[in-house]
């Protein structure tokens, strides 16, 4: 059926046709949802300022409790190494129980022991030791603050070391040490916004991929207007397809607006590839989470059971993907896994382009794997979809 | 008499909305009080308030002598009321079983056990649920989850039983069934029921009866004095061409609506014979082949009385005709040997019928009877197990695409998008069926014209009126000028003048534009409308026939209908059956009794009735309606069903 001048064929026409009048409804549905367009507008501006601004996993502000039975210069000049933003110092106790009782109360996370005759004992040239209890019911937190902490001590001590060898030689210290000359890469400043920011717009483009469609197409089976659509020409293809590409505009639309208002002017990401790219990577996604937000409308009857799948879904999609902890530190059972996870390449991808500027000549692995997860998953979908109909 | 509810000057606002607007009424101990209207006219909000769970503006309600005004004042009247809200078995518990969900309901007003084990084993047998005692409640057919309600909301035996729309959705039989356990109940335990339906041949099981609308009560008291409200007769006229005399007989009447190959006219001449010659002069010079004059019904009456309510001034609008002109010959539909298996269930079982364009065709039978899946199947959606098809001249098997181009379809639930605006609904589905903008606009034109639909437009389809939304949604089934219509039980919930509405658009397509209709309903007048029906039962057709054709053949079976008005109805019921009439049912205060030859079976039946001390007040035959068909034929099967043993219908 092809068109003898250059005209397109009635059938590819009508197919088309039938295709954006089904989108076009979706988006106008969309539209007439207040309260659910208020919910995609606050999570993808202020949501990402917040989520920007205020998650941080490095250590700041440590309750710092101290023992001190020494009441020295030296046992002073450690207390004082500990410093802001990283610690807080919160008091002395006079007695170690005091401060074991605050350290379970959870209001302290740090208690530093001084022995006495500490001053003494580096005045004599005699090993001494400091005890350090932390608390690690917050594990990044509590081992960040006994690493900082043990990094103080051990410059204390070194500096005791170089002051004692440079005194007995005149100030020319020659003394082995390594220094290390590390550069920071790709977040020169080591911004943590930038981080944490881009890390919720990927967050919430999964949320949305994941239940706008799912929710859109349960709606239809809520209502009943499925049946309406079985008896008329448009074909199962065509009402999943089009719940898909409505839905991936809203979420390219979103992801711009979040960009512009948030990412850009608050947290000066920087955009160092394509942003071409980057959206055509972001309506990919969008597509393949999409399947699988399908892919669960058809196993369920009714919206709320979509929510309900989602958080079973999305959850832990969320969390092992590699935007809450660092994807290469978990189990390789979880690693397997989360290959099945489309998340987990749009990670690659999106830090890729944003922050190091690489194309598709590096990511194409990642891209490849998204095509045919989305592939899989949207048929998987259709699959289940044609036979529920039947 | 005693006096069990009290309400007047009853105003209740929904935000700006008002929803009942003053209204007036007294309930006696002892009878069954009927609140009819369609939907949104006030039933449910004022059943709300009476029973105590809904708060009012102005007015007053008093329950048991009590004004019911405050949460704690309603509390004082609670465990005398029993509540059964709308929809199907919504109060009862999916997942329990029969019994479990008595024992939960008996439990909850702190039945004694006894009594429990007492009345459960009778309710049970009245009810035939008996052998149900372990199903899921999730799993019983809709009429006998409304019996389950019943049961549920009578365990405690309260004074006053309030009851919500109990038969909506459900098939005839089960819908008299219901009737006849609750006249039984009320009339032994001596308890009063308020009771609201949307059907309004329903009417005449009540003992005084409001018809309400948009609010308001339009008539209220006996049936007989509502019926006194307009007084007049009903004319039937059959004469050709059809579309002739519907024209000039809509110039001086107002009511005037076409059934099958019969127009029925309404006029307020009492005297039949004075009604009839009126007609025939107003047909000036078609001569009618046969008219006939009949006192008319209840639903014609509140027909008259809306039409008068100034308020309703929807514009006729003149259907406009399509342009196409399209021959009347030829098959539309033909269904042959039809058989559909869900696994070992049989849903349909060889079902053969032939619908020609131009004709009307209904498709009856109780839920679950198969005839959605008969639909499902001719439009392709559903693969028939075994059989053929073919519609408007494709074949179902093989050409489904073709079918679903050529068809239309709508559905019960309307199944339109309730967040688009008219327009927006129309111009989704003319592009679904491919229309380009030309003809979209003029298609567009044509249906905003046919359906009285100008001036709503712009408006959201979730704010429209019942009857407007039908017509839209019959708009969008017709966008792409379809030669075949499916309706799936189009009219639920609609007002009677919606309806008539409806059905004068259908006729019109169906006679004019030779369009083929298939049609499926519970409500047996709009039956009356087709030229043929076909009754399922069980995955089969086991009648059919023109309506006309289907009356006279009952009456053959089981002879003339006679409606016999006594003092002691219920008494008088269980007397007449003992006297072997047992097709006899209890309508309000009149009892219904075939009798196969008249003069003998009367005497015979009046006889019984006297011997046991009831006062026979008169005996008057009556024309059986669609209803009378459907409940024969459905209780005629049963009984041989039952006769047979447990005869199962899976292959």
């Amino acid at each position: 059926m092809i068109g003898n001048d250059g005209r397109v064929p009635e059938a590819v026409r009508l197919w088309a046709l039938r295709l954006f009048v089904m989108t076009r409804k979706e988006l106008l549905q969309l539209r007439r949802d207040v309260p659910l367009l208020l919910f995609l507008l606050y999570s993808f501006s202020l949501s990402i300022y917040v989520s920007g601004a205020g998650i941080s996993m490095q250590l700041n502000n440590a309750s710092l409790l101290v023992h001190d039975s020494d009441h020295s210069e030296s046992s002073r000049e450690l207390i004082h190494r500990f410093r802001q933003p990283y610690f807080r110092f919160d008091g002395e106790v006079q007695d170690q129980k005091v401060g074991v009782r605050r350290l379970d109360q959870g209001t302290a996370m740090l208690l530093l022991d001084i022995p006495p005759r500490f001053h003494e004992s580096i005045v004599g040239h005699e090993p001494v030791s400091v005890q350090l209890l932390v608390d690690t019911t917050n594990a990044p937190q509590g081992l960040s603050a006994a690493g900082y902490a043990s990094r103080i001590i051990g410059e204390f001590s070194f500096d005791r070391v170089s002051s004692r060898l440079g005194g007995a030689s005149d100030g020319d210290i020659r003394i082995p040490r390594v220094d290390s000359a590390h550069r920071v890469w790709f977040n020169q400043d080591q911004n943590e916004t930038w981080f944490q920011s881009i890390s919720h717009i990927l967050r919430m483009i999964t949320l949305f991929a994941f239940l706008l469609p799912a929710a859109a197409l349960v709606r239809e089976k809520e209502h009943g207007t499925v049946e309406q659509l079985l008896v008329s020409p448009v074909t199962p293809l065509q009402i999943m397809l089009s719940k898909v590409l409505a839905m991936t505009l809203v979420i390219l639309a979103a992801t711009a607006l979040a960009m512009a208002s948030v990412l850009k002017p608050v947290f000066d990401v920087p955009v160092k590839g394509s942003a071409a790219l980057f959206f055509l990577m972001t309506a990919l996604y969008s597509f393949t989470t999409a399947g699988l937000g399908l892919f669960a409308a058809t196993i369920t009857k009714n919206q709320a059971q979509v929510g309900m799948i989602a958080l079973l879904v999305i959850s832990p999609m969320l969390l092992l993907s590699g935007i809450a902890t660092p994807f290469e530190a978990m189990p390789p059972w979880v690693q397997t896994l989360m290959a099945l996870s489309p998340l987990r390449y749009f990670v690659d991808v999106t830090y890729g382009i944003l922050l190091k500027g690489v194309g598709l000549e590096l990511l194409w692995d990642s891209v490849l794997a998204m095509v045919l997860l989305g592939g899989t998953l949207f048929g998987l979908g259709m699959w289940r979809f044609r036979r529920q109909l039947a | 008499m005693d006096t069990i509810v009290t309400v007047s000057g009853f105003v209740k606002r929904y935000k700006k909305h008002l929803a009942v607007d003053g209204v007036d009424l007294t309930v006696h101990k002892g009878e069954i009080y009927g609140l009819i209207g369609p939907d949104g006219s006030g039933k449910s909000s004022l059943m709300k308030a009476i029973a105590g769970v809904l708060t009012y503006d102005k007015g007053s309600v008093e329950v048991f002598g009590t004004l019911v005004d405050s949460e704690r004042a309603a509390e004082r009247v609670k465990q005398r009321i029993g509540f059964l809200p709308q929809g199907l078995g919504l109060n009862l518990y999916p997942d329990l079983s029969v019994e479990e969900n008595i024992d939960f309901f008996a439990r909850l007003r702190l039945v004694p056990e006894r009594d429990l084990r007492e009345r459960k084993t009778r309710l049970l047998a009245m009810t035939h649920l008996d052998k149900f005692r372990e199903r899921a409640m999730k799993k019983l057919s809709g009429g006998m989850k409304q019996k389950l309600g019943l049961i549920c909301t009578l365990i405690h035996e309260p004074e006053l039983a309030i009851l919500d729309e109990p038969t909506t959705g459900v098939d005839p039989v089960s819908r008299r069934d219901f009737w006849s356990i609750l006249a039984a109940l009320i009339q032994e335990k001596g308890m009063t029921a308020l009771v609201s339906t949307a059907y309004m041949d329903e009417a005449e099981r009540f003992h005084r009866l409001s018809f309400l609308s948009g609010g308001k009560v339009l008539a209220s008291g006996t049936p007989t004095e509502v019926q006194a409200l307009a007084p007049g007769s009903m004319v039937t006229v059959e004469a050709t061409p059809q579309v002739e005399v519907i024209a000039r007989l809509k110039k001086s009447f107002r009511q005037v609506e076409s059934l099958g190959p019969l127009v029925h006219v309404f006029t307020d001449r009492v005297d039949q014979a004075a009604a009839k010659l009126e007609i025939e002069t107003a047909l000036a010079g078609l001569t009618p082949s046969a008219v006939r004059a009949d006192k008319p019904e209840l639903e014609d009456v509140f027909v008259a009385l809306l039409l008068r309510s100034a308020e309703r001034k929807e514009s006729p609008g003149g259907l406009p005709t399509s342009t196409a002109a399209h021959g009347h010959d030829g098959l539309a539909i033909e269904a042959q040997g039809l058989i559909r298996d869900f696994g070992s269930f049989r849903a349909v079982d060889r079902v053969s019928f032939r619908v020609k364009q131009g004709e009307i065709f209904g498709l009856l039978g109780a839920n679950g009877a198969g005839k959605t899946t008969v639909i499902k199947m001719l439009n392709g959606i559903l693969s028939p197990t075994e059989g053929a098809g073919l519609v408007a001249g494709a074949d179902m098997k093989t050409a489904g695409g073709t079918i679903k181009q050529r068809i239309g379809y709508m559905s019960q639930a309307f199944s339109l998008y309730m967040d688009l605006t008219v327009e927006e609904n129309i111009r989704l589905f003319a592009g679904i069926y491919g229309l380009d903008t030309g003809a979209m606009n003029k298609r567009f034109q044509w249906i905003v014209g046919m359906a009285g639909l100008s001036g709503y437009e712009s408006s959201l389809t979730s704010r429209l009126p019942m009857g407007v939304r039908q017509r839209l949604a019959l708009g969008c089934a017709l966008v792409h000028s379809p030669r075949v219509l499916f309706l799936d039980e189009p009219t639920s919930g609609v007002d009677p003048i919606g309806r008539r509405r409806f059905w004068e658009i259908l006729s019109k397509l169906a006679r004019e534009d030779g369009v083929a209709i298939l049609i499926t309903t519970h409500y047996m007048r709009e039956a009356e409308h087709c030229d043929h029906l076909a009754l399922m039962y069980a995955g089969r057709i086991v009648a059919e026939g023109a309506p006309a054709d289907m009356k006279r053949h009952v009456e053959q079976e089981a002879g003339r209908l006679f409606e016999v008005v006594v003092d002691q109805p219920g008494l008088a019921l269980a007397h007449v059956q003992q006297a072997g009439f047992r097709g006899a049912a209890l309508f309000g205060t009149k009892l219904h009794v075939f009798c196969r030859d008249p003069v003998r079976d009367k005497a015979c039946a009046c006889r019984a009735l006297e011997e046991s001390g009831v006062r026979v007040m008169s005996v008057n035959e009556r024309s059986l309606s669609l209803e009378d068909v459907f409940v024969y034929h459905a209780m005629a099967l049963e009984q041989a069903e039952q006769a047979a043993g447990r005869h199962v219908v899976a292959a």
